[in-house]
């Protein structure tokens, strides 16, 4: 028992004194004003629907994931979602494993309540058969570290994960039309989830005898607040939620100037949130037609074409995982590849890498010549050459897909006449930390 | 008969490994480790006062809480939770804080493969960070069995799936001694030659687990040098700070 009180944080006397003192004056203790939010990042993982938000110190990953599973007797037509928070001891020695605390419990409830209740997000186009089967969404907010308001970065995390999340396409099948199949991301591009708006969850602190009103407390100021309120609300004026779970009283006014205050926050994170998303969503466009680089416009114009094609692509990349651009490497020796200067880019599918497949322009004129147009099977065999493992998922490409583009078959001539010159002009632009052990080996 | 590997990587080749120490503030000790796509953060706190009931209070306990990326926490964690913790035990210099807990917390952010090695790396990086003293780093590998009898390093999930078997081995790194190089040949040999903790999955033969911890053993050098070198660059960026 000792040794939980001794191993318990405890803010001293001066330092509230210190913080108090300072808000007098309208300062807080790391230069911000009264009205500031932190610095906010939000970054996203390599899977769809993963999401890592940094509100300063507060660290927060979001995953989102899905399932079919049968309705609620009284929904039968919604898909359901559900939230789970684990406030990891990583973050705080004062976070236990086990069952969730108050305040996790408390932050579950708020992010929940913002989410399902002003129907942001679209339950009734989750139903696949009404009364059997519906898609579950699951939340997973994992606070890694607890630099003060998880609940405002914990409500980010969320968003920016459901805005990236992709669920695969199921459509109806079976003997009777019941049954639910659900397709591969590579057969069929996952769909995104329907969300209406954002609620945006904005805290305020109430310090001091003068209940002084600060937004986006740290860990400090938390400790020496006497009271909390959380105002969800979106970016059309709508206040989906209030939470103010006792702590000291306020006048009307003050709550009046907050929820002013928090419908201009809300706006601002609202942009920046959306910004992230976009840019998200172009740098996953670009992996997929990084193959080739010099033909975006072309894709541009024949975009709605080639996005399932791209798709399929982006995907078996995805599968492969560790791999962005091919090269000879199973024709060569090792010890050859290990001076050769086309070297794969290995692990990192987000670095960018021009295409430097030289050895393979040869082949690639002659399956060309043997084939009339034939899009993905020029895709395919390009990489059949590469990966024998991807033979049954080059099946099912060209079964998937039977409209052949002349355009993306002189675009990929082009570029491989290029590649030839650009060669010499690249340099690896990560460090690879490949080790060759062959020679250890002692083969 | 050689395997064609995603990425042409070769039989023998290691992803990319890189390692990123003190990534939060509260935390004593973090760090963030990833290996191609598969990626762990590890935090630690301690020592705290005490130990668990049926702990030795002369020594000091490790405590190891694994979190997965989604799901609720099963049989698997616990089992991972107790094989970080022996083979963290191996490594830790108890005696130097009895009577206290360290606390070990490592949540999985992405899982492509080789999920307990790049554990174990980013667990050693943390106890690094968080000054824990520690008697050697450990390096681990994981090292995976095709059907045609052929040895693949480093598998990602997708080849863990479709191998025979795989095993998973830990080593206490090559130590940098600052002895004059010819007393220390046979101490280091000796060193080297220690398995710390070696976790198979599917079956195998005697002869392909000798030939794996064979692979696994002449890695342990240049591992060693690239996490020590991880570790030292973000030392003298920190002191910059």
């Amino acid at each position: 028992m000792e040794q939980r009180l001794a191993n318990s944080w405890r803010m001293t006397v001066n330092e509230k004194n210190f913080i108090q003192t300072a808000l007098l004056s309208d300062l807080r203790t790391d230069g911000r004003g009264p009205f500031d939010y932190r610095n906010l990042t939000i970054q996203f993982g390599s899977e769809d629907g993963s999401s890592e938000v940094q509100l300063g110190q507060t660290r927060i990953m979001g995953f989102v994931t899905s399932q079919l599973v049968q309705p609620y007797r009284d929904r039968p037509n919604e898909g359901t979602l559900a939230i789970f928070t684990e406030f990891s001891p990583m973050a705080d020695p004062s976070f236990e494993v086990g069952r969730p605390g108050e305040s996790a419990v408390e932050l579950g409830r708020i992010v929940d309540r913002g989410l399902r209740e002003s129907r942001a997000i679209d339950t009734e186009s989750l139903c696949v058969v009404a009364g059997k089967w519906v898609w579950s969404i699951r939340i997973d907010l994992h606070i890694l570290d607890n630099g003060g308001n998880l609940v405002d970065a914990a409500n980010i995390a969320a968003l920016a994960a459901l805005l990236t999340f992709r669920r695969p396409e199921c459509t109806l099948g079976g003997e009777d039309g019941q049954e639910v199949i659900i397709h591969p991301p590579e057969v069929r591009e996952p769909l995104a989830l329907i969300v209406h708006h954002l609620p945006i969850a904005v805290t305020f602190a109430f310090i001091g005898n003068e209940s002084r009103v600060i937004i986006d407390p740290s860990h400090f100021e938390e400790a020496v607040m006497g009271g909390k309120l959380t105002a969800t609300l979106n970016t059309n004026g709508d206040i989906c939620a209030i939470q103010k779970a006792g702590g000291e009283g306020v006048m009307q006014s003050v709550v009046m100037q907050c929820l002013r205050i928090a419908s201009v926050k809300a706006a601002d994170v609202t942009g920046k949130i959306k910004k992230a998303v976009e840019s998200y969503k172009t740098i996953r466009d670009l992996k997929n037609i990084k193959r080739h680089p010099d033909s975006v416009d072309i894709n541009n114009i024949s975009k709605d074409m080639e996005k399932s094609k791209l798709e399929l692509e982006k995907t078996i990349d995805s599968q492969t995982n560790d791999m962005e651009i091919e090269s000879h490497s199973s024709k060569k020796d090792e010890s050859s590849w290990r001076h050769s200067k086309h070297k794969a880019v290995i692990g990192r599918p987000s670095s960018w890498d021009p295409y430097t497949k030289v050895a393979d322009a040869d082949e690639l004129k002659a399956t060309l010549a043997s084939r009339a147009v034939a899009t993905p099977d020029l895709k395919t065999d390009v990489m059949s050459h590469e990966k024998q493992e991807l033979n049954v998922l080059v099946d099912t490409l060209r079964d998937a897909d039977p409209s052949p583009l002349l355009l993306v078959a002189a675009e990929a001539r082009e570029e491989k006449n290029k590649a030839k010159t650009l060669l010499d002009a690249v340099k690896p632009k990560h460090k690879r930390k490949k080790k060759n052990l062959s020679n250890s080996n002692g083969s | 008969m050689d395997i064609e590997r995603a990425g042409g990587r070769g039989a023998n080749q290691l992803r990319p490994i890189d390692c990123f120490r003190d990534v939060l503030s509260r935390a004593h000790g973090s760090a963030s480790c990833s290996q191609g796509e598969t990626r762990v953060l590890a935090a630690v706190f301690g020592p705290k006062a005490g130990t668990k009931k049926n702990e030795n209070p002369e020594k000091a306990c490790i405590e190891v809480i694994w979190k997965p990326k989604t799901g609720q926490i099963g049989k698997t964690e616990k089992e991972l939770e107790m094989i970080l913790k022996r083979t963290l035990q191996n490594i830790c210099l108890l005696s130097v804080h009895p009577n206290t807990t360290t606390s070990i917390i490592v949540q999985v952010v992405h899982d492509d493969g080789s999920l307990l090695p790049c554990a174990i790396h980013a667990t050693c990086a943390a106890l690094v960070d968080a000054g824990i003293p520690l008697k050697s780093l450990a390096v681990s590998l994981c090292c995976c069995l095709t059907e045609s009898g052929q040895i693949l390093l480093d598998p990602s999930k997708l080849e863990e799936q479709k191998m025979k078997a795989f095993v998973c081995l830990v080593f206490p790194s090559s130590v940098n001694s600052v002895l004059p190089e010819e007393s220390t040949p046979a101490t280091t040999k000796s060193t080297e030659q220690e398995i710390i903790t070696s976790l198979t999955h599917g079956v195998m033969t005697v002869d392909d687990y000798f030939h794996c911890v064979e692979q696994g053993r002449a890695a342990v050098a240049p591992l060693s040098n690239i996490l020590k070198k991880k570790m030292r660059s973000q030392s003298a960026g920190n002191a910059v700070k």
